[in-house]
């Protein structure tokens, strides 16, 4: 047994992350470990990898027992973990890269031509088609991907965690990784395998374990599998419950008219959005469901098609365009594109709005300590501390605020779409903040759009929902036929993204 | 995110003494002042002393007019490496127009204004719209300007008269001109901040640009004010200088002026990667650098100590700005 995770338990502040899960992985295997958003599975990687000591619970690699590791223990015990964002550092060359922090001296300097000789080694051993002498920078995700395994090669791994690794990649290219971890699987390596693709753990899975809650819900070889018991185990008992209520679309015309919206890697697409109604867009990493939001909001070029803001054509070529206009985006990545972190709580909801507010050029105080309260409360923000720094509100709170920025009543926003909403945002509070999306479509009757890769979100905020793969949409399921199981098939269907 | 500005810490309903202590936390700088114009009175006798202090506040005027709009164009997340240049060259344009076109005050400012306006457009050009690093375009207009100073005015000019003289020289109610107008400066940039919604945008452009852009902020406008109107700070404080001196030099003016500010800027809590900073705490940084400088001389220090000392001071500033923020309690 190469390795064996046995009863692993995290909390995070109290809320359980890991739920004493067992994890046996045997040399020569490849084992899938599925699981909705927030399942465990990165917190299981991450106390792997060193970056979390676990709470109890036990990590065995290659007969070594843990109870926690360093990120160096865990590199000499044998791990090795290729996150979906890559760790190559682009200017170095291939070989450098492999290299990085045991380089080969001689002298007291890098032996660069022994270095590259062992590297095209490790290369043709990963089937990586680039030499070790190309800057990294230049490559190909798939091959910096293989320059990663590589890289974990040299470190002599013998358990090699792959996570999500065809999410970045184009068909072909996770074609051929299959290929190369039927390779690695051959030599010996137990390789983790954790993905979304149904498809791919059937092709390539030796085992399966499945994550819910913190919780393994399924573990069996792969031998006599049905699909629907995989799904079965992700969703839950007969799948999750729908948490709101479904409506029928609303008479009238739609406030949001997409007709055959194109830009550089998506499109065309069309859709239609009515007041108060909520639409996800459903697909995974690179089906273009953010380029089309992004897109729609001006911060991204549009090459084709036309779009209607409650009838008016909206030719936004910048976000303030758009948001003047009364269409606003809360943008997936909430640290890099959305918070003023530093900055206070009522700042972060009212910055765009001050303006609006002041008489004379000068701040109205008042206005906005009385436009914040409002929007606290609506959206049930804690704890309500308007001069509290934004970065100690928990995800779902910044989140709020979030939303709070553009729907207030400063502001007349009749479209708001929202990009993978519950990103950082903990199991306990996806809830909430799916209330206060519904509270701004049913009592602001903004029309929602919303991305998401996660069926279960779908299912629980959607009114309707669009399967986007390859940058258009696939399909659109409604009323009684909006289900996980549903989604998590199409997701099979849409096969390799991009 | 102790020296966001006061204004937006809520403070009603505390005791005067929980206020003051509340402020020397976010104000570090303040009871060190203190403490260092106390050591200082009774080193020299002489410190703190009406004509001393008087001394001091004349000195530092020049410091605080042009760090006033420095320290938000700092925490909008730009700067400006140019101002000892366009210093002396807004002292020289202002000194040329009395001496040689013998023009009133009034023209020989308002040309002053107008060349540290020149300057600072093209600074705000290259690093807005162009997107080049601002420390770049910056340290290549600070030795630019210098150049573009001694080829407009090779010989120093002087005796630019009465009329001219009153700008460094007069009081107004017993206060010295260049006092009054470095409190003005100070005024402005701290009412800007509290109380216009340009304020808040210089504080959201600093702490992240994108998500500015993202929120429809238009996040050109406001830095390229603050370019503008520091050059032109930098130039007013030229013609101060060339009034108080009644001279005026291309190759000396200003040298070094553009650190002594930035340094009154930075221990005055500014952080130069943007987003972070108070009016207050830069009155104070000009002040503390003044103080220490006129107390040490009082104490007849020799020169090269008291610039050791103003170096060390900034280290020291830095490194427990750095230590509180990385110590979360």
């Amino acid at each position: 047994m190469s390795l064996r995770i046995s009863g692993l338990t995290k909390s995070f502040d109290g809320v359980p992350a890991l739920r004493g899960v067992d994890l046996h992985v045997a040399a020569g295997q490849v084992h899938a470990l599925l699981g909705h958003n927030g399942a465990g599975k990165s917190t299981l990687i991450k106390c792997l990898g060193g970056a979390y000591p676990p709470d109890a619970g036990t990590i065995e690699v290659n007969g070594a027992t843990f109870g926690r590791l360093t990120p160096r223990e865990s590199i000499s015990a044998g791990v090795a973990i290729i996150f979906q964002t890559l760790s190559v550092v682009e200017p170095l060359t291939v070989a450098e890269n492999i290299f990085l922090g045991q380089e080969w001296t001689r002298w007291g300097l890098v032996h660069q031509r022994a270095q590259e000789a062992v590297a095209a080694e490790l290369l043709a051993r990963v089937g990586a088609s680039c030499a070790p002498r190309d800057r990294v920078g230049d490559l190909p995700m798939g091959q910096r991907q293989l320059v990663e395994i590589a890289k974990a090669l040299s470190r002599s791994a013998s358990v090699l965690v792959l996570d999500e690794p065809t999410a970045a990649l184009s068909g072909t290219e996770s074609d051929a990784l299959a290929a190369r971890v039927d390779d690695l699987r051959t030599q010996g390596l137990a390789v983790v395998y954790i993905t979304h693709l149904l498809a791919e753990v059937e092709r390539l899975a030796d085992a399966v374990t499945v994550l819910r809650d913190g919780r393994v819900t399924h573990h069996s070889p792969m031998s006599g599998h049905t699909r629907q018991r995989l799904v079965d185990a992700i969703a839950g008992p007969g799948g999750a419950p729908a948490r709101s209520r479904r409506r029928t679309p609303p008479p009238g015309p739609p406030k949001l008219a997409v007709e055959a919206l194109a830009g550089p890697g998506f499109g065309p697409v069309s859709l239609r959005v009515a007041q108060g109604e909520i639409v996800a867009l459903y697909g995974l990493i690179g089906s273009g469901r953010t380029r089309l939001l992004e897109t729609l909001f001006g911060s991204r070029r549009r090459t084709a098609g036309s779009v209607l803001l409650n009838g008016r054509p909206l030719t936004a070529s910048r976000p303030a365009a758009a948001l003047a206009a009364g269409l606003a985006l809360v943008p997936a990545d909430r640290r890099a594109q959305g918070l003023f972190a530093g900055l206070s709580a009522q700042d972060n909801a009212l910055l765009p709005s001050v303006a609006r507010l002041a008489r004379h050029g000068l701040r109205d105080r008042r206005a906005e300590r009385r436009l914040f309260s409002g929007v606290a409360r609506a959206l049930g923000v804690r704890p309500f501390a308007p001069a509290l720094p934004v970065a100690k509100f928990s995800g779902g709170n910044q989140q709020k605020l979030m939303l709070g920025r553009w729907v207030n009543e400063a502001r007349r926003t009749e479209v708001l779409l929202l990009d993978d909403p519950t990103q950082g945002v903990d199991a306990g509070s996806r809830t909430e903040l799916y209330h206060a999306v519904r509270g701004v479509a049913d009592r602001d009757g903004v029309a929602v759009l919303f991305a998401s890769a996660d069926p279960e979100e779908v299912v629980a905020l959607a009114d309707r929902c669009l399967v986007m793969a390859r940058g258009r949409v696939i399909r659109e399921l409604t009323g009684p036929r909006l289900t996980e199981a549903a989604l998590l098939s199409m997701v099979h269907d849409a096969g390799g993204v991009r | 995110m102790a020296a966001l500005d006061a204004p937006a810490a809520p403070t009603h309903g505390r005791s005067r003494t929980a206020a003051g202590f509340a402020l020397a936390l976010r104000q570090p700088l303040l009871p060190v002042l203190i403490v260092l114009a106390l050591v200082f009175q009774a080193g020299s006798g002489s410190f703190l002393t009406q004509t001393n202090l008087r001394g001091i506040a004349t000195d530092a005027a020049t410091i605080a007019i042009v760090a006033a709009p420095l320290a938000l164009l700092v925490i909008s997340g730009y700067l400006d490496l140019s101002v000892g240049s366009t210093l002396a060259l807004g002292g020289l344009v202002a000194g040329w127009l009395a001496a040689e076109q013998h023009q009133s005050l009034p023209v020989c400012v308002a040309g002053a204004l107008l060349a540290g306006a020149a300057v600072g457009a093209v600074n705000a050009i290259l690093c807005c719209y162009l997107g080049l690093s601002p420390f770049i375009v910056t340290l290549g207009m600070l030795t630019a300007v210098r150049g573009l100073d001694q080829q407009l005015f090779p010989l120093p000019l002087s005796n630019f008269g009465a009329g001219f003289a009153w700008l460094g020289g007069a009081r107004l109610a017993g206060v010295a001109v260049p006092v009054v107008l470095a409190v003005l400066a100070l005024a402005a940039a701290a009412a800007f901040l509290a109380l216009t919604a340009g304020g808040r945008y210089v504080f959201a452009i600093g702490v992240n640009r994108e998500a500015a852009y993202l929120s429809g902020i238009n996040i050109r406008r406001t830095p390229v004010a603050l370019f503008v109107v520091t050059a032109m700070a930098a130039a007013l404080a030229g013609a101060i200088k060339a009034s108080v001196l009644d001279s005026a030099a291309a190759g000396t003016g200003g040298v070094g002026f553009e650190l002594a500010v930035l340094t009154a800027v930075l221990l005055g809590g500014v952080a130069l990667t943007g987003g972070v900073g108070s009016v207050l705490g830069v009155t104070l940084g000009v002040l503390f650098l003044g103080a220490l400088q006129n107390g040490l001389t009082l104490l007849s220090v020799p020169t090269f100590y008291q610039q050791m000392a103003q170096g060390v001071a900034l280290i020291v500033g830095a490194a427990l700005a750095y230590l509180r923020k990385g110590n979360p309690a």
